[in-house]
């Protein structure tokens, strides 16, 4: 659990976060949104102390930041950055085994850790264990940066546009990856990035800031349904708005049971997103879908003009 | 991280209020070596050595006091280092600086007897650490300043006329002053052939090095070839190549008297400046390859892509993005010219070199110094001067 | 890449030590049999009486020189690699600009006025050279420490710092080994330039591989300063290959 209540940071006479509030349950993946310069960043090292807050407390499972020794909070977070800062003169082992020789483990131990980590997240131990960075693309150098962030097991991992420096198709598929570690590890995660459409993929709590304040926090459904201003509208993506809710929402919340007209003749799987049941009606030009689960037999069905009507209650209720 | 570098400002107007460590430990080394080492030597003539006196003996009291108050002002300043305190620290530099003489001349009076004007004044360990110490505080408070390299150029020639005063009207007992006196034509000539042997030199070796280095651009298989010869020729000793030259030049002056009427010769200025072209080579062909070679791939493209053809490309956008390094190399050049021109003084070539060996031979050290501090000054300014310039040129102040 | 790696070592390591093997053997041939070469200084010199240095024997002013040279290494790399670690971190920070400035500056002291003014304030012999090799090979060092030290990618010390090393763990296996190839650069300038230097010393009443040199000036006789030069000028080719050889492991150790 990670805790932070009236956190300021002054450097010099520039204030570079500005009394911030924020708390993140354990088990909790919480993201930082905002243009460069807004102060995410700096709030993200002050987690872990690379750089000390000015005003307030940062509370670690009970425990002000302030009264761990620093070297020992950091060996108990994970912390990965864009540019990973792999260091190149170490194997890929010995860069993912740091953390654990750091706390003296026992070297099968570390060994042992090392490969599970690295086939955790798809690095054949026998292909990269002995390359060096320099010789592993973008992905793969990364997919390394969070191995070697998750070494000990730490309850608490800090990202920092981890991959803010990746394609597109690479970036996504290490999203997509991360989302599944997360779904089966439940760490702690303070994850930062500009990039609002991975905020949306990922994150349980949305934190939009500006100007070294926080702007708008809550679930991103929240976010999206009710952004506070303009500013958290424009990040959301202005018109684009609408898409990205539904690409939040699952085709199964808005079904319904098989109506008395005949069945559609597009299918969609159940689990799938909304955003892509539109996609698929524009597609196929028609404005009702068939739902089915995952043996591919019809459950129920959804219908576009249904979906608007749901919304219009929606809006009026709130 | 970006935040962090986004606030230069107030960063630095907050590390303006933390005391300035460097100046102030300058200062207490300062104090320390005014009260412990020898402020001047008094020695009865040339060739005995000096008894030493502390600086109460040389400057009585009133002198100690003022050098202890100013000395303690630096540190003083430097503990709530400000815009206006480093100007202040500046002004008691300069004064520290422009006082020293004056306490040499107060303790010729008080240390020297009169009736022996064979008694010679040298400067004590004292004298020399304040100065280097004092130069340091200089560049510090330049950095502090962010002021181009010229002015303390400036502030420095100020302070040297005044020492030259000072020692032309009323020093006459100063080592140095009466070993400059004894020779002073001599001087003179000697400080001309010392800049005369290295303008040449490094004329002939920024032709020369330009035109290799164009070469080699060229013809890619020279270059290799030719590096490895010029890192060769730095391996040999300096004072060997001057030596090696002796012999053959003599034997070719010797059997070709055209070359004789030219004036070469076996020892002298012509082996001398042999030597000093060739060692003048690697650095100014280093420099001016890398600079050449350094310029931004993209920002050529984009000039061919404009549609300027390779001599503008190489006129209008490489020489111009180049000049500031090709200069560093002939900074370089220049400076180590100026050292190794002394050695020349060993195989006839005169020069300031000259007192360095014969005051060495002679063991009388202020003919050494009256050699080696020149050289050392000259160097300085060149250093100095060719790096403003270097400054100065480079387009927008690009760092 | 791996391929070439695991097949590199046996085709490349020959040549590699073939320099300094092939140096190494003829100083040492030009040490202990310059004698033989008598006939060929004989031609150079026919009318001298005596064509080969014999004031000292060639391997003791060789092993003077080296100690010298040897002696102003330790002293140098020590000082200047100590300095440079220490004005970059958080305490000495202060230091820094002074430091840097120092070390581009002192390129500009003439080794020769530098042993003159060390000769007034230390007396003739070994100790002036000494301390003059010390000033002048002091600032490559300094100058490359720095340089390498400030080189090391932010990020990469960032993560370090962040997966909770101490300065000091930072520092000795981060930021060394990673400034290692730029620090033994300056290294190995500083140790060339300072055998070529140390044969002024001879002007100084040191005796060493400058002797031979000195005397051929003095006497007009060419043959003592080809072998005072020769042997100087094998001894830097011995010296700059095996450096050679270092920085190509150590190059290779990082980007293999």
């Amino acid at each position: 659990m990670i805790e932070l209540a009236h956190v300021s940071k002054r450097f010099g006479n520039e204030t570079a976060v500005d009394d911030m509030s924020l708390h993140v349950p354990k088990g909790k993946f919480c993201a930082l949104v905002g243009t460069s310069g807004c102060g995410k960043s700096t709030t993200l090292r002050m987690i872990n102390r690379l750089i000390e807050h000015s005003e307030g407390d940062i509370i670690l499972d009970g425990q002000a930041i302030k009264e761990y020794d620093p070297v020992k909070l950091r060996r108990r977070i994970g912390y990965v950055i864009q540019h990973t800062g792999l260091f190149p003169h170490w194997s890929v082992v010995r860069n993912i085994g740091l953390v654990p020789r750091l706390l003296k483990w026992p070297a099968a131990e570390v060994q042992a850790r090392v490969e599970e980590l690295m086939n955790l997240l798809g690095l054949s131990v026998g292909e990269f264990g002995h390359k060096y960075p320099h010789q592993l693309s973008g992905g793969q150098a990364q997919r390394v940066g969070v191995a070697r962030a998750l070494a000990a097991d730490p309850d608490i991992l800090l990202m920092d546009e981890p991959f803010g420096a990746l394609d597109p198709i690479t970036r996504e598929k290490l999203q997509d990856e991360l989302a599944r570690l997360q779904a089966k590890m439940h760490k702690t995660v303070v994850f930062v990035t500009h990039d609002m459409d991975e905020a949306l993929k990922l994150a349980d709590h949305l934190v939009v800031m500006r100007a070294g304040r926080i702007v708008q926090q809550g679930s991103p459904l929240a976010l999206l349904q009710h952004p506070v201003d303009p500013f958290v509208e424009s990040l959301l993506g202005g018109l684009e708005r609408g898409l990205k809710q539904a690409s939040l929402t699952r085709v199964k919340d808005h079904m319904t049971s098989m109506g008395q007209m005949l069945p559609a003749q597009s299918r969609i799987p159940a689990d799938f997103s909304l955003r892509q049941a539109l996609s698929m009606m524009l597609r196929d030009h028609c404005d009702r879908l068939t739902v089915v689960d995952q043996h591919d037999v019809p459950i129920g069905e959804l219908s576009l003009r249904r979906i608007i009507k749901e919304a219009q209650l929606d809006k009026g209720s709130a | 991280m970006s935040l962090m570098d986004a606030l230069p400002t107030p960063r630095l107007r907050w590390e303006g209020r933390r005391p300035n460590g460097v100046l102030l430990s300058l200062s207490v080394v300062m104090l320390a070596a005014f009260w412990s080492l020898d402020a001047v030597s008094v020695a009865p003539n040339r060739i005995v050595a000096g008894t030493g006196y502390g600086a109460l003996e040389a400057f009585g009291w009133p002198g100690v006091l003022l050098a202890t108050l100013l000395l303690s002002a630096i540190g003083l300043f430097a503990w709530q280092p400000s815009t206006q305190h480093y100007r202040a620290l500046l002004a008691s530099l300069m004064a520290l600086m422009a006082l020293m003489p004056v306490g040499l001349i107060a303790s010729s009076y008080l240390l020297i007897d009169p009736d022996l004007p064979q008694a010679r004044l040298g400067l004590g360990a004292a004298y020399w650490v304040i100065l280097f110490l004092l130069l340091l505080c200089l560049i510090e408070i330049r950095l502090r300043l962010k002021l181009s390299r010229l002015w303390p150029t400036l502030l420095l020639t100020a302070v040297a006329l005044i020492w030259w005063l000072c020692a032309a009207l009323w020093l006459d007992s100063l080592a140095l002053v009466q070993e400059f006196r004894a020779r002073d034509a001599q001087f003179v000539r000697a400080v001309g052939q010392h800049i005369t042997l290295v303008s040449i030199a490094v004329s002939i070796s920024v032709v020369v090095g330009m035109l290799l280095a164009m070469l080699m651009r060229r013809y890619s298989r020279l270059q290799k070839g030719a590096f490895a010869l010029l890192n060769f020729l730095q391996t040999i000793p300096s004072l060997a190549l001057f030596g090696l030259l002796l012999g053959p030049l003599a034997w070719l002056a010797a059997k070709v008297p055209f070359l004789a009427q030219l004036g070469v010769s076996g020892i002298g200025t012509a082996p001398a400046l042999i030597a000093l072209i060739a060692y003048s080579l690697l650095p100014m062909v280093r420099n001016t390859y890398i600079a050449l070679e350094e310029v931004s791939p993209a920002t050529l493209d984009a000039a061919k892509g404009m549609g300027m053809r390779s001599g503008q490309r190489f006129w209008q956008v490489r020489l111009p993005l180049a000049l500031p390094v090709l200069l560093e190399g002939v900074r370089i050049t220049t400076v180590q010219a100026i050292g190794l021109t002394a050695v020349a003084a060993l195989i006839g070539a005169g020069g300031l070199g000259t007192f360095i060996f014969q005051g060495l031979g002679q063991a009388a050290m202020d003919m050494v110094l009256l050699g080696a501090l020149p050289i050392l000054m000259l160097a300085l300014v060149v250093d100095a001067g060719l790096g403003a310039l270097a400054e100065a040129l480079r387009p927008g102040g690009i760092q | 890449m791996s391929n070439s790696l695991s097949a590199a070592p046996s085709r490349k390591q020959a040549p590699l030590w073939l320099w300094p093997l092939l140096w190494g053997a003829l100083l040492l041939i030009s040490v202990v049999a310059m004698a033989a070469a008598e006939p060929l200084f004989r031609w150079i010199e026919p009318d001298a009486r005596q064509v080969i240095y014999a004031r000292a024997d060639f391997y003791v002013l060789l092993g003077r020189h080296l100690l010298v040279v040897g002696v102003a290494a330790v002293v140098t790399i020590v000082v200047g690699v100590l300095a440079g670690v220490l004005v970059t971190r958080q305490r000495g920070r202060d230091f820094l600009p002074l430091v840097g400035q120092l070390a581009s500056l002192g390129q500009t002291f003439p080794p020769v006025a530098v042993l003159a003014l060390a000769v007034p304030a230390l007396g003739f012999g070994t100790l002036p050279i000494i301390v003059a090799l010390v000033l002048y090979g002091l600032l490559p060092i300094v100058r490359n420490t720095l340089t390498g030290l400030q080189g090391v990618d932010s990020d990469i010390k960032t993560a370090a710092h962040a997966m909770g090393m101490t300065p000091i763990q930072i520092l000795r296996q981060v930021e060394l080994p990673l400034a290692a190839p730029v620090i033994l650069a300056g290294v190995r300038t500083s140790v060339t330039i300072n055998i070529a230097t140390a044969a002024l010393g001879a002007t100084v009443g040191a005796s060493n591989l400058g002797d031979p040199i000195i005397a051929g000036i003095v006497n007009g006789n060419m043959a003592y300063v080809v072998q005072g030069a020769l042997t100087i000028a094998l001894l830097a080719l011995s010296v700059d290959s095996l450096f050679e050889i270092l920085q190509r492991q150590l190059r290779s150790r990082l980007s293999s």
